[in-house]
């Protein structure tokens, strides 16, 4: 059968126009359109939209919850990096290579909590956290360190460490699996080689597993980078709200207050952009220092 | 021997894990006044009180049904936008297909919650804000670059063959997708879809911004709002018992297909 280009011009159009229209409409649109958002004064009726330049940027460099909102992210995608990482390898390796019979069990139970929702898992530490009632203070009590029990979420020095027990809890499953795909296809022959050698378990882990995952481990930071920055607000506004007097407000926190809070959306649409910014130069310079040779033996 | 020193993190992670949801199954059963005398203990006896509450005076059956509402119609949804576009990226050679893929592919690492603003105001003026059918559209197309990305590359393994007698016996290209490719792809399509079904039935954030009235509420909301309520009227075991209702599908569905997930998740995951 000879298809007449027409036809298949038909049939092209017929699987993009509708997903690219959806897409345009739910998608880009709004993305360009809160980059345009942000050069306006605006408190959501369409009358009042007033365009005022840069205002909104000139406002957010003298804002000063802004640099308290940047180091609280930061501060969430260091300790998430390092936490989720040094467990995640840990358990990939425990895993795949030193033969234990319930490894299946651990992966199952550990990958669990990130099918749970981020509400759920929010409101379930909350409670754990909570001064009268929580397991951490109660178990504290228990075993004798009432000294320790402390509102962990109501202070302004143990809040934001406190969302990061959760967010590692509930990531570390995803990382843990995307690392043993990457062990598993790290050829035997090397460890029977540096076995032979005379290499301990210990110096094989630095010598081949880990430059050998290296490309899943950047694949893994880079990714827990860009969630965290794009979406770490979500646990700060079910579990903190910001709070205590700002103390866990997050960029995107501090955006869904400013626009959907106080109806300042020029300025939150501000907030989105500087977001944006910060993110793809973080993933650049990240991408840059964590360029390294692909080791081939 | 020495393997049992490996074994005590991996026993106390599991813990770490297992215990806080136990808890929470344990605690939809207690009473208040259980609670508060001793928040590690088990119940006196297993009441359904708690459920029966959350269920009838919290609204909760509402919630479920508007989630699930949105979870199907969203999934599907999802599908029918991706499954052509994936097709036509995979397989068929036009000029910009590249370009496409990347555009669909980038999409996945911006911050979306820049484009919430100006969604908002777009959902108004086309009446579907506080519109759970409006939601599941938004739901839908958020989902369509992972959808894609991990559609093309499963169609990627279907033998090009297949298709190409097919055709020879005289079946249109619609024919083609709808015959040989989407039943050729029916594995890649149920990962997909039961990862993003529990995306959509987990999701919380945009239902807070484009939904307003309680009849409106996704089970999301509905269980941030009895969260809430339990600062003041101390209905904690209700709270626990409207947490459990919403992670029991979850875990049905995790049982059922633990290991579909788990290898979707990650192969999801791999991109940036």
């Amino acid at each position: 059968m000879v298809q007449s280009k027409k036809q298949k011009y038909l049939f092209l159009a017929f699987c993009l126009i509708p997903t690219f229209v959806m897409f345009s409409i739910f998608t880009l649109y709004p993305l360009f359109s809160g980059l345009y958002y942000s050069f306006f004064e605006w408190s959501g009726a369409s009358q009042d939209k007033e365009f005022i330049g840069f205002s909104n940027y000139i406002q957010l460099i003298n804002d000063e919850i802004i640099p308290m909102t940047i180091v609280h992210d930061y501060f969430l995608v260091a300790a998430k990096v390092l936490g989720i990482m040094v467990l995640a390898l840990f358990f990939a390796v425990a895993l795949t290579q030193l033969k234990i019979k319930e490894a299946p069990f651990y992966r199952i139970v550990f990958f669990f909590p990130n099918i749970m929702s981020v509400v759920v898992i929010g409101i379930l530490w909350t409670f754990i956290y909570n001064p009268s009632l929580g397991l951490i203070n109660s178990g504290l009590q228990f075993i004798g360190l009432e000294d320790w029990a402390r509102p962990w979420l109501g202070s302004e020095k143990w809040a934001l460490p406190s969302l990061v027990i959760p967010s590692v809890w509930a990531g570390i499953g995803l990382f843990m699996l995307m690392l043993m795909g990457g062990i598993a296809n790290v050829s035997k022959s090397y460890y029977e080689a540096a076995e032979i050698d005379g290499a301990n378990e210990w110096q094989q882990f630095w010598k081949v597993t880990l430059p050998l995952v290296w490309p899943q481990i950047k694949i893994s930071i880079l990714y827990i980078v860009i969630t965290t920055l794009n979406g770490s607000f979500i646990i700060v506004q079910i579990m903190t709200g910001g709070g205590p007097n700002n103390s866990t407000h997050v960029m995107g926190s501090y955006l869904y207050e400013q626009a959907f809070v106080q109806y300042n959306f020029g300025y939150g649409a501000a907030i989105g952009v500087m977001i944006l910014i910060l993110s793809l130069v973080t993933v650049l310079i990240l991408q840059f220092f964590m360029r390294r040779e692909r080791v081939e033996y | 021997m020495k393997r049992t020193g490996i074994r005590i993190p991996l026993v106390l992670w599991s813990l770490a894990v297992l215990y806080p949801i136990i808890w929470m199954f344990i605690g939809s059963f207690k009473s208040n006044g259980e609670i508060y005398a001793n928040p590690w203990g088990l119940p006196k006896s297993l009441n359904l009180e708690n459920f029966t509450t959350a269920w009838t005076e919290y609204n909760i059956d509402t919630s479920v049904f508007n989630s699930l509402i949105v979870t199907v119609v969203g999934a599907l949804l999802t599908l029918v936008l991706a499954i052509p576009t994936a097709y036509a990226i995979e397989r068929l050679r036009f000029r910009g297909s590249q370009l496409l893929f990347t555009l669909y592919v980038s999409a996945m690492m911006i911050p979306m919650v820049l484009g919430w603003i100006p969604l908002f105001f777009l959902l108004a003026r086309f009446n579907m804000l506080d519109n759970i059918y409006g939601l599941a559209i938004v739901y839908a197309v958020s989902q369509l670059p992972f959808t894609i990305f991990v559609l093309t590359s499963f169609m990627s393994t279907i033998p090009k063959s297949l298709e190409e007698s097919a055709a020879i016996d005289g079946l249109s290209p619609y024919g083609v997708l709808l015959k040989i490719i989407t039943p050729l792809s029916m594995s890649g399509i149920i990962t997909v879809t039961i990862m993003n079904a529990i995306q959509f039935w987990n999701e919380y954030f945009m239902a807070l911004i484009f939904l307003q009235t309680e009849e409106n509420y996704t089970l999301a909301l509905a269980i941030d709002f009895i969260s809430s309520e339990a600062q003041y009227t101390n209905a904690w075991g209700t709270l626990f018992a409207s947490l459990t209702i919403a992670i029991v599908p979850v875990i049905i569905l995790y049982a059922i297909f633990q290991q579909r997930i788990a290898k979707g998740m990650t192969e999801g995951a791999i991109k940036g």
